[in-house]
């Protein structure tokens, strides 16, 4: 079965939740989907990723590098990272990501295939 | 002394609870002027388990996982604001701050509410403080519960901890005279804590009840430290216990209010109100007598009533009398005439709450036209009986109350 990733994005900059209780429960939903996930043996990993000092590289001719801020400084993300899951096909793989509670806040999926050569 | 932890770790108020107890360790450590930064810190701590946990699994030992989280974090926030605020890692540490078996001492928590509860502070603000820091209530809960909004209450934070900040205090519980002197604010602070939670007009049923909640949490934290155990204390704890042991049975499944006279008492906490006695007993160690200690005993004689017919009014009347003499406010005077009613019948009642009519206070408060409404009726004088009703209803009042009182009106014919 093929892999996919799942990248999580915030597509708002909504407000942040700050209390420990509204953050206790969403980590409990988010604990309990990534065990739903375990449990039918999709989950192939995953993590999180810092919102500061993210950097893009483009070439700039002449073999030179220009380095900019990505575009992750400015978010509000609570949560953005990516998880990496097994699915059948992209359908599935989008059923999967679909009950994933990050759109439940405020957040949006990327779903790749990851290329088996 | 350790606060108990919860058998199950991931209780769905874990880092409400754990908030309070780590805030309470670092102040210890790192000073209580530091709120703020600490206040950061254990947030950030708690980003760090929204983004570890799922992936990981919960840690075998969540809370002690939280303080170790969060002391980093405040470490790394001093290490970075070391040229604005000069930290001395090897004191801290010695202090144990690599430590986090010490997390949830009761001589830190109890510190951190005389921190909050600091005299410099409004009564609000105390109240307020207590929510945040103690109780690990975020902004908009707090808000929820005192009708306000979360910029408002952020505000008042602000400047509330800005005061503490200047104030160059030490961490501590305070002895000898200065214990005596400032423990009352913290009394005060737990009444109303549990006063907003038990009759605001408004605001959200789950959140007032959250509230009575801290506050028999904190009432009880009192009565469990050897200098805070007084006779008051124990009188707030008692008071606290017999009426939070009705809160189930004060409301019907539609959120509707439901009188004392009506309350199914087989719903009443039969635990709680066993752990009020034994703190009404212990409140009579010391020979002071507060009106805390009556209005204890006033709720007692309540709760320990099979029926509302079988309450022995005779008693209450008698403490009411006791309590008007500690505490004359036109609100002592109006239950006072009322538990009368009970004792003595509905005329002499009456002539005691006409004797009220001149308090201003009581004008628009609903439940003294309510009391009169209800005893006019019971004396047969409807048209009276109407006009008292209608009276209550142009007063504020909940929307529970509101239904109630529409009902008594109609009763007048």
């Amino acid at each position: 079965m093929p892999n996919y990733m799942l990248f999580l994005h915030q597509s708002s900059n909504g407000p942040r939740p700050t209390s420990p209780d509204e953050i206790m429960k969403i980590t409990k939903a988010y604990m309990a989907w990534a065990d739903r996930m375990r449990a039918e043996g999709r989950l192939k990993g995953g993590e999180k990723l810092t919102f500061d000092g993210g950097k893009v590289m483009r070439p700039n001719g002449g073999g030179k590098v220009t380095v900019t801020d990505g575009p992750y400084a400015e978010s509000k993300e609570l949560v953005g990272g990516y998880f990496a899951i097994s699915a059948k096909d992209y359908d599935e793989a989008c059923r999967v990501a679909e009950s994933c509670p990050h759109l439940g806040y405020g957040g949006s999926i990327e779903v790749r295939q990851v290329d088996q050569m | 002394m350790i606060e108990r932890t919860q058998a199950d770790p991931l209780v769905d108020n874990l880092f409400r609870r754990e908030a309070g107890k780590i805030s309470a360790w670092l102040a210890r450590l790192l000073g209580p002027a530091r709120l703020d930064l600490i206040e950061d810190a254990v947030q950030d701590a708690f980003g760090a388990a929204l983004a570890r946990w799922p992936l990981d699994g919960a840690p075998e030992r969540p809370a002690a996982w939280l303080a170790v989280a969060a002391r980093n974090k405040a470490l790394d926030r001093l290490r970075r604001d070391a040229r604005l605020d000069p930290f001395d890692e090897g004191a801290a540490l010695r202090l144990g701050f690599s430590d986090p078996e010490r997390v949830g001492r009761l001589d830190d928590t109890l510190a951190l509410m005389f921190v909050a509860c600091h005299p410099a502070l409004e009564p609000d603000e105390q109240t307020m403080l207590t929510l945040k820091t103690v109780c690990g209530f975020g902004v908009k809960e707090i808000a929820r519960a005192y009708l306000s909004t979360p910029d408002a209450v952020t505000q008042r934070l602000v400047r509330a901890k800005r005061k503490i900040g200047g104030l160059g205090l030490r961490f501590e519980i305070p002895e000898g005279a200065e214990l005596a002197e400032r423990l009352p604010a913290l009394i005060a602070a737990v009444y109303l804590l549990f006063n907003g939670g038990y009759t605001s007009d408004e605001g959200e049923a789950l959140m007032r009840r959250e509230l009575c909640a801290e506050a028999l949490r904190l009432a009880t934290l009192l009565t469990d430290h050897p200098a805070t155990a007084t006779g008051e204390c124990h009188a707030l704890a008692a008071l606290i216990c017999f009426h939070h042991a009705r809160a189930d049975a004060r409301t019907d499944e539609h959120g509707a209010m439901i009188l004392l006279a009506e309350q199914d008492r087989g719903r009443w906490d039969r635990d709680l109100i066993a752990r009020g006695i034994e703190h009404l007993r212990k409140s009579t160690d010391t020979e002071e007598l507060t009106a805390l200690h009556v209005e204890a005993a006033i709720a007692s004689v309540h709760a320990a009533a099979p029926s509302f017919e079988a309450t022995d009014w005779g008693m209450l009347a008698h403490h009411y009398a006791m309590l008007e003499e500690l505490k004359p406010t036109p609100v002592v005077r109006l239950n006072a005439a009322i538990a009368c009613a009970h004792a003595d019948g509905p005329a002499a009642g009456l002539t005691r709450l006409e004797a009220l009519a001149d308090a201003r206070k009581l004008a628009h408060y609903a439940l003294y036209h309510a009391a009169r409404g209800d005893l006019l009726l019971r004396l047969d004088r409807k048209r009276d009986a109407a006009e008292a009703f209608t009276a209550a209803l142009d007063c504020p009042a909940n929307n529970a109350e509101r239904a109630c009182l529409e009902s008594k009106l109609q009763a007048c014919g």
